[in-house]
């Protein structure tokens, strides 16, 4: 059993690198502007099945994952400023209800147009075998997705750190009235950051749909793991998001090779673990309710 | 009489009467069972979110436990009617037992996250523990007895309903004492404003987690008579999706009213029923429902009503959850 | 006697050090002014004596006994009430629904799940009563707090701090955004805490007139420090604070 331990960690690696992607994404938009977004897993499926659409038509897998998350942030940013726009003043969890609303709408059409079986993504020839690493081989594709998204994540935290948008982003996490005041229009904020969650949820939903498969519901399962690791980390929190996404994956992975009927249990089990300890994640802030 | 217990009179007199008339619109009498299990599953949100301001978002979690805690002691330890439904109402008591202190630290959308992400995890136990819970399949049961001492007898679906009809009744009553009570009107102040709550010397922690106790254990009563309507317990009733259906009844009908859930309820439960025999795309329906819901009627049909009729007839209890005094967003 | 001790009471806000060894003291049956230009770090000192939130350092003793940590429901049943800065009340509830929730409070029967006796009732009634009475509100009983001007929902506010019955008040910038005769029914009101009710009053404001006129001590702060404390006749003669703070003609106008 131990001779599985490389592989299945390597795997908790990359389940933890999604994990973290797509907590981040829904990290930037529940942190601005206080929308849980329940339609973020159809998102990743709509990336999914548009890189299926355009390979299957002919193009190569590279454009398809350039191009599939661009055109799902288009359908984002059109959703987001007309219907998700109009609740920004009102309590956040319309804004939930309605994403989840979207959710169901989204699943039914994946189901009307791709059926409802899942359709194969397999990806490039080029990255189909192994490759020998030291004392271990990996499947290349794997590989290839871990490089892929720690590039993601890195390029997202140097935009939020070192570019003048990133910096008024985080600045408007903090206050948004300060911001208006600035003279930076909220609006584009707000469209800006929620294209940039689609975008991320856009790549990792291609990347996911040639290891996970791709179903009408293939993005929804990996929603509560991400819910799961804003919570771990800590809501609004970069650093936090990366940190949980990885320890969950190696938690479910680890559960996966020794107790596998528990695996998705694990993940709760680690997250009532961190809560007791910090209420408010690995690195959430103190605020008033303690 | 007051207007409020002649409202109940009359409701409750329509219910009772109810099953005479569904043959002539070829309903089922088990379909109207539905509506007022489903509504007593909505009432256990509206108590939450509807009164108190927190999206509860997990409730499903709650009324699961009560279909399993039912399904479970009927299978293993052949218990009658009125145990499993105890047991049932237990499990749910116990659910909030055990998250409770989780969910009351938080306020707000990390409330409902905590709700969500922690509700699944019934869920995925129910699932995946196959060798006791029939995992994706459910369990299978027959009705058993209602056993007393000397007397057993079975019920068919027409006593069952009215025996669904008693509880819900029950709840209605209790909901109807406690939501003009200092402890319901203390709810609805930490909906409007939660720091004023505390500067009054009142520890509202103390008051959430009972509500929340209150609302586990109505939850876990409707999901333990479900069980035993459909002679079934399967894992999608502990799933958030359910917990979604069980908030759009409750918007749909009203937030903070107290027949807005059996108003939802009849829609969604009926509607349901009649356009699936339509269509296969039930779904998208629903999807639109709640987008509709949310950006059309907001105070649900009830609070709208309610609203154009006469706006002091809203305050305090029966004011859908708005914009006016949101509570401290994201970190709270 | 002292009755609110603030001793070297220090507070950040991630890198911004927002109070920063502030100690006051606030003696029984005194009205007690905490003053200073916009940013001095009053409003974050004030919260860290109510217990909005805690100090990172220094302590905080009231009524003989350390109450740095307490939670803030814990400090109003041990006799602390305060308002804030923009009128904290329950729109959405009527003046006389607005009073009952701190009375319920103070006697211990908020969690009941049923209605009160008839004898409960009007007990709470006749201290509703009494509240409305000493702000001047009775004739507002039975509307909307939503409706009332900013002005009566002040005062709402602070019959709603006296609900519980308080030993000192805290009040947060009282005036601030009111007419001219507002303020007056304020200053009034504030003045009659101690003289009617004996009560403590320690409040934040902005308003210099008022504050010298009305404060018996006040504590002066800026950019988070503590400049001065003392009279009102010490703190106008204060070098250091007439620099940091006041116009030269506010204050010789007094």
């Amino acid at each position: 059993m131990l001779e599985h331990l490389g592989p299945e960690l390597f795997n908790g690696l990359v389940l933890g690198a999604f994990y973290a992607i797509v907590a981040i994404g829904l990290s930037l938009i529940m942190n601005l502007t206080g929308t849980i977004n329940m339609a973020h897993g159809s998102f990743m499926t709509l990336a999914g099945y548009l890189a299926f659409a355009m390979i299957s038509r002919g193009t190569s897998f590279w454009f398809a994952l350039l191009v599939a998350p661009l055109l799902t942030v288009i359908v984002g940013v059109v959703v987001e400023r007309t219907l998700i726009r109009p609740l920004y003043k009102r309590e956040p969890f319309y804004s939930l209800l309605l994403t989840f609303g979207l959710s169901l709408v989204a699943e039914e059409v994946f189901h009307l147009i791709w059926g409802a079986n899942g359709v194969p993504l397999s990806p490039p020839a080029n990255l189909s075998g192994t490759v020998q690493l030291g004392f271990m081989s990996f499947p290349a594709y794997r590989l290839f997705i871990a490089g892929a998204l720690v590039v993601a994540i890195v390029a997202l935290a140097l935009f939020l750190t070192r570019t003048r948008f990133g910096l008024r982003l985080r600045a408007a996490v903090q206050d948004t009235e300060m911001i208006a005041a600035l003279g930076t229009n909220t609006q584009v904020l707000y469209m800006v950051n929620f294209g940039l969650g689609i975008f991320l949820a856009g790549i990792a939903g291609v990347l996911a749909a040639g290891l996970l498969g791709l179903s009408p519901t293939s993005g929804n399962a990996l929603l509560m793991p991400a819910f799961v690791t804003v919570i771990i980390g800590g809501m609004g929190s970069l650093f936090g998001s990366i940190a949980g996404g990885l320890l969950i994956g190696f938690a479910i992975s680890l559960t996966t090779l020794f107790i596998p009927a528990a695996s998705e249990v694990s993940m709760y089990v680690l997250m009532a673990i961190v809560l007791m300890i910090r209420p408010r994640g690995l690195f959430g802030e103190e605020g008033i309710f303690g | 009489m007051t207007p409020a217990l002649r409202t109940a009179l009359v409701i409750g007199g329509l219910l009772a009467l109810a099953p005479l008339v569904l043959p002539i619109v070829h309903l089922d009498v088990s379909i109207v069972s539905e509506v007022l299990l489903f509504a007593i599953a909505a009432m256990s949100v509206n108590l939450l979110l509807g009164y108190t301001g927190l999206p509860a978002f997990g409730n499903a979690a709650f009324f699961g436990l009560g279909s399993y805690g039912a399904a479970l002691s009927i299978k293993y330890a052949h218990v009658h009617f009125i145990e499993a439904v105890l047991v049932g109402t237990l499990a749910g008591l116990v659910g909030g037992l055990i998250l409770g202190p989780f969910l009351l630290r938080r306020r707000g959308i990390y409330f409902g996250l905590l709700a969500i992400a922690f509700g699944q995890v019934f869920y995925f136990i129910a699932y995946r523990f196959t060798s006791v819970t029939g995992g994706e399949d459910g369990m299978n049961f027959a009705r058993p007895y209602v056993g007393f001492p000397n007397v057993h007898f079975s019920l068919n679906e027409m006593s069952f309903y009215y025996v669904a009809l008693a509880i819900y009744l029950g709840i209605v009553a209790l909901f109807s004492v406690v939501a003009v009570s200092p402890f319901g009107r203390t709810l609805v102040a930490i909906r409007q404003n939660e720091v004023r709550v505390r500067y009054l010397g009142i520890n509202t922690d103390r008051f959430i987690f009972v509500a929340l106790l209150i609302s586990s254990t109505i939850a876990g009563l409707g999901g333990a008579m479900f069980a035993l309507l459909i002679n079934f317990a399967y894992p999608l009733t502990l799933d958030w999706h359910q917990s979604g259906d069980f908030v759009l009844i409750m918007i749909l009908g009203g937030a903070g009213t107290i027949w807005g859930p059996l108003v939802g309820a009849t829609i969604f439960v009926i509607g349901k029923d009649i356009i699936s025999t339509i269509t296969p795309l039930w779904q998208i329906f629903l999807g639109a429902l709640f987008i509709a819901c949310v950006l059309g009627f907001p105070k649900g049909i009830l609070g709208s009503i309610a609203a154009f009729r006469d706006r002091r007839a809203l305050v305090g209890a029966a004011s859908a959850p708005d914009a006016q005094t949101p509570l401290p967003r994201g970190t709270s | 006697m002292v009755l609110l001790e603030a001793t070297a009471i220090g507070k950040r806000f991630g890198g911004v050090i927002a109070v920063d060894d502030v100690s006051a003291s606030v003696h029984e049956h005194s009205i007690h002014a905490v003053i200073g230009p916009n940013g001095a770090g009053k409003t974050t000192f004030f919260n860290t004596l109510s217990g909005f939130y805690f100090p990172d350092g220094g302590t905080v003793h009231f009524d003989g006994r350390e109450i740095t940590r307490m939670p803030n429901w814990q400090r109003v049943a041990a006799g602390m009430g305060r308002t804030f800065q923009t009128p904290s009340i329950f729109p959405e509830l009527t003046v006389h629904e607005n009073l009952q929730l701190g009375i319920w409070s103070q006697a211990g029967q908020a969690f009941r799940l049923r209605g009160g006796t008839r004898a409960q009732t009007q007990a709470v009634e006749a201290r509703i009563d009494e509240l409305l009475g000493f702000v001047n509100l009775a004739s507002s009983r039975s509307r909307l707090v939503a409706e009332l001007s900013h002005g009566s929902q002040r005062l709402c506010e602070i019959a709603m701090s006296l609900s519980t019955s308080p030993k000192i008040v805290l009040l947060d910038e009282p005036m601030a955004g009111l007419a001219e005769a507002e303020t007056e029914r304020i200053v009034g009101v504030i003045r009659d805490l101690r003289e009617r009710l004996g009560l403590t009053v320690l409040f934040v404001e902005h308003n210099m007139r008022v504050v010298l006129s009305l404060a018996d001590r006040i504590t002066v702060m800026d950019r988070g420090r503590l400049l001065a404390e003392g009279t009102p006749n010490e703190i106008s003669a204060n070098e250091a604070v007439r620099d940091a703070y006041l116009g030269r003609e506010v204050v010789d106008h007094v």
